[in-house]
């Protein structure tokens, strides 16, 4: 067993009724490991995302979380408070849509501050240079720091999401399409960022998407999923070069090839 | 109920309210005394007049009211404006109690936007009218979910409104329904006093209940409860007021309205707690009679 994880999934299977949501899935998520969840739409990849993230009760299995001192806790059986907690103070969440993860009516410094404020923050000046350092890091022009996010371009959102995200150094952040929806250049721009930021804050990261060039780019390890099953997990390369199962052949091989 | 000559006050029980009702919403009382800024849900009566009005502080003062209380009824600090002077006499027509403008002899004062500058004394009652309960309504609008942040105390949203203002108007702009943290505790919605009242607020002797009719709240702060209202470490709080004297009293130190006084825009600026205003006027006249 890798000792160095966060997140260890054993067996959690979700159901919408009759309909399977994930079944039996069992992952690892190690510290400081991107890993990528590819799978045609309604796979399961979001279930599974919401589920390790605490969004969803499980109907089956066990989810174990290593915290910050090291000791592992049950995560579908911890307390609302705790799970709260740790949600806003360890983990993040990146949408697919920044409007689910921004408040579209308070000014950019707003939005990154409010995660420091929920954990504490009570000092306005720091607060906001700590917003503007993010601003700059994610390639946003300082000067708009209290203009509404509704003024700003798609891919400006989505950055600003991120970095919303990132300011409390979470130690695991997920993503759930984060490219979904924006041009190719936009996107490409995003990647680039999301790259450096995940490797200079050693932030372990979860990213959900259909788009096999965004893991290839990002993803240290993936999973194949289909029909609610993790049907081929490996290491980025080897699944991408060389995939066993059919159903991940088909889909390297429908990547259009410019 | 108290026997009266008055035929009117028999047309009704003891003022207004059935007793059941009164039972009601006195143990929704309780519980708010007992958790100091959190709100009770309560089953608000239709009463007879529009709710803004102060439905929800007339059912509180109903439910308190016992036929020796002394009322006092203030809107915007004055005894005589419409609202004070007609819940004042629905006071007197259904319960037949003893009304005064004076603060320090009242029991019982039920005020909408304003807390008396005389200060409230032990066994004294403060019934706020509140508009909206809910200090964390606009800037979250699901009713599940505030609550939720109430009970996890999650409370980092509420900075970011204090946040905006600054960036917006480089000082804390918020004037009234300035949020308070009670009992180091529940955040709570003063009601829409100035924020100039918020530290009357703190360690005070009196009972002050809040009652929302339209949303259905009722929460209380007991006597000499600690009342902290938010700010930032490098953006302290600060009460305000405009800086002038009262035209009639001269008094520098209560809250003024501002009255435009003439067609081409001249103001004046007057106490706003009318009560007060006179007090400070007869104190100044016996001054100069001493002189």
């Amino acid at each position: 067993m890798n000792q160095d994880f966060l997140f260890k999934v054993s067996n959690i299977s979700k159901y919408y009724g009759q309909n399977i949501g994930c079944k039996n899935v069992s992952l690892d998520i190690n510290s400081g490991e991107v890993l990528g969840i590819v799978g045609e739409s309604g796979s399961g990849k979001s279930t599974l995302l919401n589920c390790i993230y605490g969004n969803l009760e499980v109907d089956e299995g066990d989810i174990f979380l290593k915290d910050k001192s090291k000791s592992i806790l049950n995560f579908t059986k911890i307390s609302e408070p705790k799970l709260r907690l740790i949600q806003r103070s360890d983990l993040a969440f990146v949408h697919q849509n920044p409007r689910d993860g921004l408040r579209m009516n308070i000014s950019a410094g707003g939005n990154i501050g409010e995660r420091l404020m929920a954990i504490g923050h009570r000092n306005y000046g720091e607060i906001r240079e700590i917003a503007s350092n993010w601003l700059e890091k994610v390639e946003i022009d300082i000067g708009r720091i209290d203009d509404k996010p509704s003024t700003f371009s798609g891919g400006m959102q989505q950055r600003l999401q991120i970095a919303r995200n990132l300011v409390t150094r979470p130690r695991l952040i997920f993503m759930d399409e984060p490219t979904g929806g924006l041009d190719v250049s936009v996107q490409a721009k995003i990647l680039d960022l999301l790259r450096n930021l995940v490797r200079e804050l050693g932030i372990a990261a979860v990213i959900v998407t259909h788009d096999l060039a965004v893991v290839r780019l990002l993803a240290d390890r993936i999973i194949v999923m289909q029909n609610g099953n993790v049907i081929e997990a490996g290491l980025c390369d080897q699944v991408l070069d060389d995939p066993q199962h059919k159903y991940s052949q088909l889909l390297v091989s429908s990547v259009l090839q410019v | 109920m108290s026997k009266s000559d008055n035929l009117d006050i028999q047309i009704y029980n003891f003022a207004y309210l059935d007793e059941n009702t009164k039972r009601m919403i006195r143990r929704a009382l309780l519980k708010a005394l007992c958790i100091p800024g959190y709100q009770v849900p309560f089953s608000s009566r239709e009463m007879p007049m529009p709710y803004g009005w102060g439905t929800g502080g007339i059912q509180v003062t109903s439910a308190c009211l016992i036929p020796d209380d002394v009322l006092k009824v203030i809107d915007q600090g004055a005894d005589d404006t419409t609202n004070a002077v007609s819940i004042r006499k629905f006071f007197q027509k259904t319960a037949n109690v003893a009304v005064t403008e004076k603060t320090s002899d009242a029991s019982i004062i039920q005020t909408r936007h304003r807390i008396p500058e005389t200060k409230l004394k032990e066994k004294q009652i403060l019934v706020y009218q509140v508009p909206i309960p809910e200090p964390l309504r606009f800037l979250e609008p699901r009713e599940t979910e505030t609550r939720k942040m109430h009970a996890l105390s999650e409370y980092g949203l509420m900075y970011v409104k204090l946040y905006e203002d600054i960036a917006k108007h480089g000082h804390i702009e918020t004037a009234y329904a300035y949020p308070v943290k009670t009992n180091g505790s529940y955040v709570t919605d003063p009601s829409p006093i100035p924020k100039f009242d918020n530290p009357k607020m703190n360690n005070n002797p009196a009972i002050q209940l809040f009652g929302a009719g339209r949303e259905q709240r009722i929460y209380a702060i007991p006597p000499y409860t600690n009342v902290k209202s938010l700010d930032f470490e490098d953006y302290p709080f600060e009460p305000m007021k405009a800086n002038f004297k009262c035209s009639i009293c001269g008094s520098s130190d209560s809250y003024l309205d501002e009255i435009i006084v003439s067609d081409d825009g001249k103001r004046s600026y007057i106490c706003s707690d009318t009560d007060y205003c006179q007090e400070q006027t007869r104190l100044n006249l016996k001054k100069e009679d001493q002189l």
